[in-house]
């Protein structure tokens, strides 16, 4: 693929994100353009949510700010196999069955705070079925069927993992991470074998 | 050029005709048009001119659609190349795809190709070792495939040769194992590649880490200059096309130099079906081949005649010029064309952490990628239970720890965390392997591929030396990594396929006895001495260092001498 292509493509998604109103009614279709996988412009929203949390715009640019839920999207129908996209969908399914049964909203409903809580408690869920499992000699972290041992469902945990894994992907190597966090350089022309580093003292 | 004479035989024949344009090919077209020859480059891909055809080479990390990965669509259509490390989203195009170009695994074989001009060399690692006596005496040594009909004194002034206009960084290091060339100030270690360096030194005999010796004009000297090659930039995205020609590839350096002679003429899109033999006159007049874009045949002719189309492809070819003189494939009296075919061993690695020269980290990239370890197994008598040896390559590197737990605020700060963690440490294997009989390619009888050529057959496997060479890498490395006070030490294994290393070697290989080998000690096919092979398929063996070098300086060499025997009238 061509530099060109490439712009373009993304100003495809940039671009159609910037034209289509911000609409949050069910059936509604997802505002980037998908090949693989049929996601609502609720369910959209509720990614775009989830991105937000995980990364939220502070002081900083968050996740909406780069439009990093899109670049998720595009991942999911591009870079996952149809079992890994189906088991997103059912997971998103499941997250939303849990939020209603938990919070008797919806996780867009949710202030920020509760989000944060609940997307922490299955980290905290995972953390210890993956340590269980360790335990017994399994390394296997559900991403496919449910789980019974763990509290949230395999399907649920995969897809929040999968959001918050490309929503990290996509920070990480974005344009503002990359230029002002990191700064990549293209052409640094050096190569410094012995260069001197200071470690932080601990507190 | 449109007028009557476009087919005439006289515009289809040339002096010389190289067949392939990669690391070997475009030193047999620079060597033959520095010296006026009429030479024709045949490649079979499309044409990638310098820096004009790398679309993705001044890309940031962002402007790629996926972020470097491929989509799954891709990937699955290509489970083969998707093995290779460096099939991603911004090289992707300068490799083959499975679909395009089958062959036939009757043992798998993972057969990575670049098909385009410039071939595989805009692809390598770009490492860089010369092979000693230590290898080219080996088969005789160790009582396997056939004596190796030069010796190191015979390549070592074509080393030299090559060297200097390739420009190749590395110490002068004085290892009998590893000769030292014609270098390029070398890319230093960094502190803690220096402490193992060290520690090897201080407590085994005959075992060194040094610099990785590679093909990267570290500073460039005129002749370079003259190609139109600069200083590398350290960018270590070489694998797109390098703009500044920083490292060697056939595109920045050898085609353009012969097409700037005048006496080149570069056919992309042209499958060579054959290599013509003329029975009467005892001799190859010439090439088939077959416009990859209208399906004609067309032949080529030249006096002399140079195959570089890489290691199998190359055997393909010769297994296909089949004439009533050569039923069996070109020079192949001896039956042994396809067969002694043999690879490196990649399959073990090893990786482990250092807890200590804490107050060092590296600026800038590394093109050299860090240390080598030159093979120390069996190198001065026969110590294992298993034949030969392998290299090791050894690097270390710090990384920001960055944890990915939580999400918020707490996360955004982490992942913006500078803080450098430990040194980890790495190593990978690098194993000879011993060319048998059984280890071949073949054509099958029935299967073409699009433009009428049948298909290969892969018959090649590991076997139980490759086994136990496997484990005494994982132990030695093991032993030199605990003695050196690395920590969290993990050794692990894979089960590739072979092929995989890229490496392919051997089919058409070299030897004194016309019985038993297809070329003789300057390349040339015993039994048709216009005909030359000087890329990997004349290899006899495969030392364990990686063989890009050993291709230029045998093809410079075969070219030289091809050209003093054309003078006296001895190929005409």
């Amino acid at each position: 693929m061509d530099r060109r292509t490439v712009i373009k493509n993304l100003a495809l998604i940039i671009g159609g994100a910037a034209l289509l109103p911000a609409c949050s009614q069910d059936k509604a279709k997802s505002k980037v353009a998908l090949k693989n996988i049929d996601i609502s412009a609720d369910q959209e929203q509720l990614i775009g949510n989830i991105s937000e949390t995980v990364i939220p715009k502070t002081t900083t640019p968050g996740a909406k700010d780069l439009m990093l839920h899109l670049f998720v999207l595009k991942m999911i129908d591009d870079c996952y196999r149809k079992q890994e996209q189906e088991a997103f969908v059912t997971g998103i399914g499941q997250f939303n069955d849990v939020v209603l049964k938990q919070y008797g909203k919806t996780f867009n409903q949710l202030d920020a705070k509760t989000r944060e809580a609940f997307l922490l408690d299955i980290e905290k869920e995972a953390k210890i079925y993956s340590e269980k499992t360790s335990a017994t000699g399994s390394k296997k972290i559900p991403t496919g069927a449910s789980s019974v041992i763990s509290k949230y469902p395999g399907e649920l945990q995969a897809f929040y993992f999968t959001v918050k894994n490309q929503t990290i992907n996509g920070y990480t190597n974005s344009k503002y991470f990359m230029t002002n966090i990191v700064v990549y350089e293209l052409v640094p022309g050096r190569y410094n074998a012995r260069f001197p580093y200071k470690q932080k003292q601990a507190v | 050029m449109a007028n009557l004479n476009i087919d005439s035989v006289k515009e289809r024949t040339f002096d010389a005709i190289v067949i392939g344009s990669g690391m070997s090919g475009g030193w047999a077209a620079k060597e033959f048009t520095d010296k006026g020859l009429k030479t024709l480059i045949l490649e079979r891909g499309r044409d990638v001119k310098h820096i004009k055809d790398y679309p993705t080479t001044n890309m940031y990390p962002w402007e790629f659609e996926h972020r470097g990965q491929l989509p799954a669509a891709i990937q699955d259509a290509n489970p083969i190349v998707n093995r290779c490390y460096a099939f991603g989203e911004s090289a992707a195009h300068f490799f083959v795809k499975d679909a395009e170009h089958p062959y036939i695994q009757d043992k798998p074989f993972d057969w990575i190709r670049g098909y385009q001009v410039g071939g595989k060399s805009l692809l390598w690692a770009r490492q860089t070792q010369r092979w000693s006596d230590f290898d080219f005496e080996g088969p005789a040594r160790d009582g396997f495939a056939v004596d190796w009909p030069i010796r190191y004194k015979d390549i070592a002034p074509w080393y030299s040769y090559v060297e200097k206009f390739a420009g190749i960084s590395g110490n002068r290091d004085g290892i009998a194992e590893l000769p030292d060339g014609e270098f390029l100030p070398a890319f230093p270690l960094n502190t803690v590649e220096e402490y193992f360096r060290d520690h090897v030194k201080s407590k085994y005999k005959n075992r060194h880490v040094i610099s990785a010796r590679c093909a990267h004009l570290s500073t460039p000297n005129q002749i370079h200059l003259d190609q139109g090659r600069v200083q590398c930039q350290r960018r270590t995205i070489c694998e797109r096309g390098c703009p500044f020609g920083g490292y060697f590839s056939a595109n920045a350096t050898t085609i353009p130099w012969a097409l700037k002679s005048g006496h080149a003429t570069l056919r992309p899109f042209s499958v060579v079906e054959s290599i013509i033999y003329d029975d009467k006159l005892g001799k190859a007049t010439g090439v088939r081949v077959i416009d990859t874009n209208t399906k004609e045949a067309i032949d080529y002719y030249a006096k002399v005649i140079f195959v570089n189309a890489a290691a199998l492809n190359t055997n393909l070819i010769l297994l296909n010029s089949k004439s009533h003189r050569f039923p069996n494939g070109l020079g192949n009296d001896s039956g042994v064309l396809g067969k002694y075919v043999a690879f490196h061993n990649y399959s073990a690695h090893i990786g482990a952490e250092y807890d200590g020269a804490k107050e060092w980290t590296t600026d800038g990239r590394n093109p050299a990628g860090g240390g080598y370890i030159p093979r120390f197994r069996n190198v001065y008598k026969q110590e294992t239970d298993f034949l030969r040896g392998y290299a090791s390559g050894f690097s270390a590197y710090r990384f920001p720890q960055r944890s990915w737990d939580g999400v918020g605020g707490s996360l955004k700060e982490n992942l913006a965390n500078k803080e450098l963690g430990p040194w980890h440490v790495g190593s990978h294997m690098m194993g000879e392997t011993i060319p048998k009989e059984s280890n071949f390619v073949s054509l099958d009888d029935k299967q073409k591929d699009a433009w009428g050529v049948p298909l290969l057959k892969m018959n090649i496997d590991y076997d139980d030396n490759d086994e136990k060479m496997k484990k005494d890498y994982v132990e030695q490395l093991t032993e030199m990594f605990t003695s050196a006070g690395f920590t969290n030490i993990k050794a692990g294994t894979d089960k590739r396929a072979p092929g995989l290393d890229i490496h392919e070697m051997g089919g058409a290989r070299m030897g004194n006895d016309p019985k038993t080998s297809i070329l003789n000690k300057w390349n040339q096919v015993h039994s048709v001495k216009n005909v030359f092979v000087t890329d990997g398929a004349s290899m006899t063996s495969t030392s364990c260092q990686n063989p890009s070098l050993t291709y230029m300086a045998f093809t410079a060499r075969a070219a030289d001498y091809a050209m003093s025997e054309m003078k006296k009238g001895n190929l005409s």
